[in-house]
């Protein structure tokens, strides 16, 4: 019985020419397949933890005053203040209507980490009226630190020796959740 | 020459140049390079996450991904959980002192005191009877032979223009079915 013969086929010159179209049916399949499954939205995310109400009161922790960072946000001005007195009540005045001043916030919030290294809540209390867009804006100036800021340092309790600060204040929780006021409220 | 032969040989020629073949080599390279992108930039999207046509979402700096978990988009029209549709707003008359109209749950939407949106807590309770359900079914046990416990993590991506108090009754619903961590989604200013 004679065999297949082969597909590798010769030119005039004796040289062998591959058959490449198989090879490119394949591609082009997977080509479409990667683009079709492909996800063009590259998402991130700020996670946020539902504040739980303790049980019973610590005493002891109240009577140390934590410093209990708290943002008001308005329809207008934003207000950084803390419940026990522990930093000066500050008013951030909005650049125009819906544009927090997330530039003075940023600065105001370097200025409370430095004097409080080992602090990393900061508890929103935004207004009703306020949108997807500003909270975004705000938790950004408040959780990140960037490239332009100066460098902080904190002591490890543990080994005892100096480390960057990497974040400005990443837990962010909602201190409003529960009130169905329309005015930003503190926690 | 005959006539014929001239024929014959035109002929002969004419089948050698239909012979002739494109030079697919060339094809080839651009198409593996294209082949490499694409299977390098594949490996970055490792989550389900979808969006919605027409939503406006805001940019994040935040450097976090978001893993795979339930999902509930807002627009400002109306609800969409796990790429279902399961409300959606009316439109309000115009706020004292303000020109702009806005969309608001429907009242019968709403119990507890205006803060629990019924159609959501009925979609994420069930959601979450799911994946327990699986869970319990699943062979992955925690180290006192328990089903792994649920999560309770929900993904929530808004549109830039919904406003906080719809953003706060979803999450007190989400509370209430048992979802204690959110993750605010928001498109990456690098990406």
């Amino acid at each position: 019985m004679l065999s297949r013969p082969s597909l590798r086929r010769r030119n005039e010159n004796g040289e062998i020419i591959l058959n490449l179209v198989p090879i490119l049916d394949a591609m082009v399949t997977l080509i479409a397949f990667l683009l079709y499954t492909m996800s063009f939205l590259a998402l991130v995310s700020i996670e946020t933890q539902f504040p739980q109400a303790s049980k019973d009161i610590n005493q002891e922790l109240i009577e140390k005053k934590p410093l209990q960072l708290t943002l008001t946000i308005r329809d207008q001005e934003m207000e950084l203040w803390s419940p026990f007195g522990k930093v000066e009540k500050k008013i951030l005045a909005f650049l125009e209507p819906g544009k927090p001043d997330t530039e003075a916030l940023h600065a105001a919030l370097l200025e409370i980490k430095k004097a409080f290294p080992e602090e990393n809540q900061l508890v929103l209390a935004p207004a009703s009226s306020i949108n997807y867009d500003t909270l975004i804006s705000v938790m950004d100036s408040a959780r990140l630190l960037e490239n332009s800021d100066p460098p902080m340092f904190r002591t490890n309790p543990e080994t005892g020796t100096d480390e960057a600060i990497q974040t400005l204040f990443p837990e962010i929780v909602f201190g409003n959740l529960l009130s169905n006021e329309s005015e930003g409220s503190g926690a | 020459m005959s006539i014929r032969r001239s024929i014959r040989l035109r002929k002969g020629r004419r089948r050698k140049q239909s012979e002739s073949e494109l030079p697919l080599t060339s094809m080839m390279d651009i198409l593996v390079i294209i082949l490499v992108f694409l299977l390098k930039s594949y490996t970055t999207s490792t989550n389900s996450l979808t969006t919605i046509a027409g939503i406006q979402i805001p940019v994040s700096a935040s450097p976090d991904i978001p893993g795979d978990t339930l999902q509930v988009i807002v627009t400002p029209e109306g609800v969409t959980f796990e790429n279902e549709r399961i409300m959606d707003f009316v439109l309000a008359a115009a706020e004292a002192g303000t020109t702009e109209a806005h969309y608001r749950f429907k009242e019968a939407d709403l119990d507890e005191e205006g803060l629990r949106v019924v159609p959501l807590f009925d979609a994420l309770t069930k959601a979450r009877e799911k994946a327990e359900l699986l869970r319990a079914k699943s062979q992955a046990r925690d180290e006192n032979g328990q089903p792994l416990p649920f999560e309770g993590t929900l993904a929530i991506q808004a549109d830039k223009r919904v406003r906080y108090e719809t953003i706060r009754k979803i999450m007190y619903t989400a509370a209430a079915a048992g979802y204690k961590t959110f993750r605010f989604l928001a498109l990456s200013r690098e990406g």
